[in-house]
């Protein structure tokens, strides 16, 4: 009997299978702004730490910093991070239940046409609640940063 | 080959969950003090000397840097592994995002300390 090949384990697609969005459902895009949200925070905290480390160099150097954020843009920007950080702490939350089987549902067997039961109403509620929670956070953001 | 790990990764994601969601917190408590005064003024440089010569935020600024540079990096470290599988690319992997944990929570902690002094 032919012995069969182990397929490597090496994520052969890479970033490519990452940002393909071809085979996207539900579960597939809060994956990916999960991740893409998660590292942008990273990237925004870094340059935050920097940011306000200026203050160590006394109120000019304090004040020219702020003049290159505190612009139209930098509100914007500023926007785009509220709404990544509401997404990203939503569903990590709706991550961490379903890790714990929390939401899931009970294993059924699979009849057609075969929606897994763990991908439920449950999940997409989830979902769901985090995108809404995020545009509530950016809108709110908003009016705050350019409300006055 | 799994002997020599000092966490197993099932309790690496326990730290991951745990500091994501004590970020949560201290960081709402960060932004609530942006905005218990006109955001304008929240800027303003004696408010955020104030700030951090206040003992508790300065703890709580202190927290977020820890709670989020551990989050933010293992979660980097968990993307690039999922990306690639050898036991050399684990161990650059780890090496790299811990000095780069390492030396931002030490950059930050420099500001607080510099700015408290001020």
């Amino acid at each position: 009997m032919e012995e069969i090949e182990q397929p490597s384990r090496n994520n052969l697609e890479g970033l490519k299978g990452w940002l393909n969005p071809s085979r996207y459902g539900w579960e597939r895009i809060s994956y990916w702004f999960q991740r893409l949200t998660g590292v942008f925070l990273l990237l925004y905290f870094i340059g935050h730490v920097y940011e306000t480390s200026t203050i160590v160099n006394g109120q000019n150097a304090w004040e020219s910093f702020l003049e290159l954020t505190q612009t139209v843009w930098g509100h914007l920007f500023l926007i785009l991070v509220i709404g990544a950080c509401t997404f990203h702490s939503a569903n990590g939350i709706r991550l961490i239940f379903t890790h714990s089987g929390i939401g899931l549902g009970t294993p059924g067997r699979p009849d057609y046409p075969y929606s897994p039961s763990s991908l439920n109403y449950r999940q997409k509620s989830g979902i769901w609640i985090a995108l809404i929670l995020s545009a509530a956070a950016m809108y709110y953001g908003f009016n705050i940063l350019f409300g006055e | 080959m799994e002997s020599h790990r000092i966490l197993k990764e099932s309790q690496i994601m326990k730290i991951h969950y745990v500091t994501g969601i004590a970020a949560i917190f201290v960081v709402a408590v960060h932004i609530l003090m942006r905005l218990i005064v006109p955001f304008e003024l929240s800027l303003e440089y004696d408010y955020i000397i104030s700030n951090y010569k206040n003992i508790f935020y300065v703890l709580i600024l202190e927290s977020i840097l820890v709670l989020v540079s551990v989050h933010g990096f293992n979660g980097i470290r968990i993307i690039l592994l999922e990306l690639r599988q050898s036991k050399a690319w684990e161990n650059m992997i780890t090496v790299v995002t811990i000095s780069a944990m390492i030396a931002l929570i030490a950059y930050g902690t420099r500001t607080i300390i510099l700015a408290n002094g001020l």
